[in-house]
């Protein structure tokens, strides 16, 4: 028996394994024939081909192990089936590759022949990793802290509502209008407005639920679930929580998400299925929600404002995961005459590099630098000098790539260019 | 005992161990658990997987179907061959009576997706990538389906070979519920679930 068999405890191993995959990750862990036609799907790939940036070698790396538990006949002939006893040095290698060369971006399921969807496989190894003590600290941190906060809410409520107050004096000063306000806690307002920690998540945003006249309060909460990330349904389930009890204390018809790549997707799907309940309110997109405010005329704008040639990034949990394709579009060009597509974009969409956590991450910041490549030579391809994107890792990322590649652009969010166009 | 006997019982044994370890696979699949979506639908479940096995499997939705056109091609008539060579198997107890037409075109459909087969070989030893991820048992597989393709070429137009297309059959059938050979039955449920996710949450137009 080697060392790695002793310290990784097989059993435990195996159990935990068992609980974390489920049949959908099976199967696509089970029917990769390793043909490598997904190979060039990869952002990764594209920005640096090398084997360990194609998905195939990266699911790989769970296989090896998952044959290694589950498959008597790979365990006993290792060599021939390419299993391997799951030793700690092995567990920290898949580790560090699902964190940090794979964005979960889920592109190359599309151009899988058999649909593996291997970024639900290191969704499953990031699981492992969280479950073996190998996630990232900084990931844990944060999502340890957003629970924190969700149990001592009354701790920081106050100094919360006088920051809300400061940011107010700013949309009573954008909209002419001293009634113009930031409710917190409104019982029965109509929507349940969910930020991130941030003052660009919530001015514009509230200038434009005051012009529309809408019923919203905000929430105390922020909608980024760092443990979505570690793919901890039980460290996310609690964060998740804690909006969904607001919301249904203030007995809203819906909530409604800032422009947030992961937090959309996670509150319209994933939450339902970790409290294995339907939710009491509707979920939307602030993107719907503003979609829906230009189509019914309730904001005067003026699309002259943004006159500088823009694009639009997808981001890939919004995209390729939550559907809103044309919503954002339908936006901007209302709101804007000279929009550029970047090729491709909706459903086959590059990552811009930063995804699922990536960007918290300091240390890892070179190797998401290296993985945007493409999405900057794709950015500078279009000729624009505004990007929008709305989700907020996104919007870092490309300022950073922005920086990085030379590409003088500046980068924003649909809601600040709704506000910007206003008439 | 004639080689038609020895022939007639390696197939039958093949076919046996194929079931039963392919049933148990399917069984053990069930002891795992299925997380479904529970919040309200955006799209639609079904046409998400009629779309999966139909226009989602054509080449030209597949980015990576045109970077990768030779493959692609040689994969799909690799399968489509396999495929009729099984159906041909379920028909080589009446193949005195099938139709010279009939066996010939067999044969030749066997013989170029056998050509694909040996081409699958090149593939993977001519990309350093391919190479360095491939397994043993990749290349087992990938002889045993080709060897399985191109004796029932052989059989399909020489009748007399019929024992030797049996026995590659019945050695090919056994190996496959303990290697890649089995992603076949992963492959509806893998391409099922790629149109129930895609569907329900409305990202397939």
């Amino acid at each position: 028996m080697t060392a790695g068999v002793a310290t990784a405890n097989i059993g435990g191993l195996k159990e935990k394994l068992k609980a974390l995959i489920d049949r959908k990750q099976l199967a696509s862990l089970e029917v990769c024939v390793r043909c490598g036609i997904c190979t060039e799907s990869c952002h990764y790939y594209r920005s640096e081909p090398r084997l360990e940036h194609t998905p195939f070698y990266r699911a790989e790396q769970l296989r090896k192990i998952y044959r290694h538990l589950f498959d008597p006949v790979a365990r006993r002939f290792h060599r021939w089936f390419n299993s391997e006893v799951p030793s700690d040095e092995l567990l920290r290698q898949l580790a560090e590759i699902a964190f940090s060369t794979c964005t979960l971006c889920q592109r190359c399921t599309l151009d899988c022949p058999f649909s593996v969807d291997t970024a639900d496989i290191m969704r499953a190894a990031r699981a492992l990793a969280t479950a073996t003590g190998n996630a990232p600290e900084m990931l844990v941190e944060l999502a340890d802290a957003a629970i924190a906060k969700g149990e001592n809410i009354e701790v920081f409520k106050d100094y919360y509502l006088d920051q809300v107050k400061e940011l107010e004096k700013h949309v009573q000063d954008q909209t002419g209008s001293s009634k113009a306000a930031i409710p917190v806690g409104k019982e029965g307002a109509r929507i349940l407005y969910v930020p991130l920690s941030g003052a660009h998540t919530i001015v514009p945003q509230a200038v434009l639920f005051n012009l529309a006249q809408e019923s919203w309060t905000l929430s105390l909460f922020e909608t980024s679930n760092y443990a979505y990330f570690l793919a901890d349904a039980s460290r996310a389930r609690r964060i998740a929580q804690r909006i969904v009890t607001e919301a249904e204390q203030l007995k809203v018809e819906e909530v409604v998400i800032t422009e947030c790549g992961h937090g959309y997707p996670v509150m319209r799907w994933e939450v339902a299925r970790w409290l294995g309940r339907r939710l009491p309110f509707r979920v939307r997109s602030i993107i719907e929600v503003l979609d829906e405010y230009l189509r019914r005329g309730a904001l005067r704008l003026n699309p002259r404002n943004n006159g500088q040639p823009l694009t639009y990034h997808d981001s890939c949990n919004l995209g390729r995961k939550g559907g809103l394709f044309e919503e954002p579009r339908r936006i901007i060009r209302a709101v804007a005459h000279d929009y550029r597509e970047m090729n491709p974009n909706r459903i086959y969409s590059f990552c811009c590099g930063a995804g699922s956590g990536l960007v918290a991450i300091p240390e890892w910041a070179d190797i998401r630098l290296k993985a945007g490549k493409l999405k900057a030579e794709q950015i500078r391809q279009t000729g624009a000098r505004i990007v929008v994107t709305s989700c907020d890792n996104c919007r870092h990322q490309i300022g950073e790539l922005s920086d990085h590649y030379g590409l003088n652009i500046r980068v924003t969010s649909l809601s600040e260019l709704v506000v910007e166009a206003l008439a | 005992m004639s080689d038609f006997t020895i022939a007639a019982g390696v197939l039958t044994l093949g076919a046996a161990i194929c079931a039963g370890g392919l049933g148990w696979l399917i069984v053990t699949a069930q002891r795992w658990r299925f997380d479904s979506d529970v919040a309200p639908a955006k799209g639609s479940a079904a046409k998400g997987i009629l779309y999966a096995f139909t226009m989602g499997m054509l080449p030209w939705e597949k980015e990576s179907a045109r970077i990768h056109r030779v493959a692609y091609v040689r994969g799909v008539a690799f399968h489509l061959g396999i495929f009729l060579g099984v159906a041909f198997l379920a028909l080589t107890p009446w193949l005195n009576v099938l139709p010279l037409l009939v066996r010939l075109s067999f044969s030749a459909i066997m013989a170029a997706a056998a050509i694909a087969g040996l081409a699958g070989f090149w593939l993977r030893f001519h990309d350093r990538m391919l190479r360095a991820v491939s397994t043993p048992d990749d290349y087992a597989a990938l002889t045993l389906a080709t060897l399985f393709l191109v004796s029932g070429s052989f059989c399909a137009a020489h009748m007399e070979l019929l024992p030797l297309f049996w026995i590659v059959s019945g050695v090919t059938l056994a190996y496959t519920p303990f290697s890649k050979l089995r992603h076949f039955i992963y492959f509806f449920f893998a391409r099922g679930f790629f149109g129930l996710m895609f569907g329900y949450r409305g990202i397939l137009k």
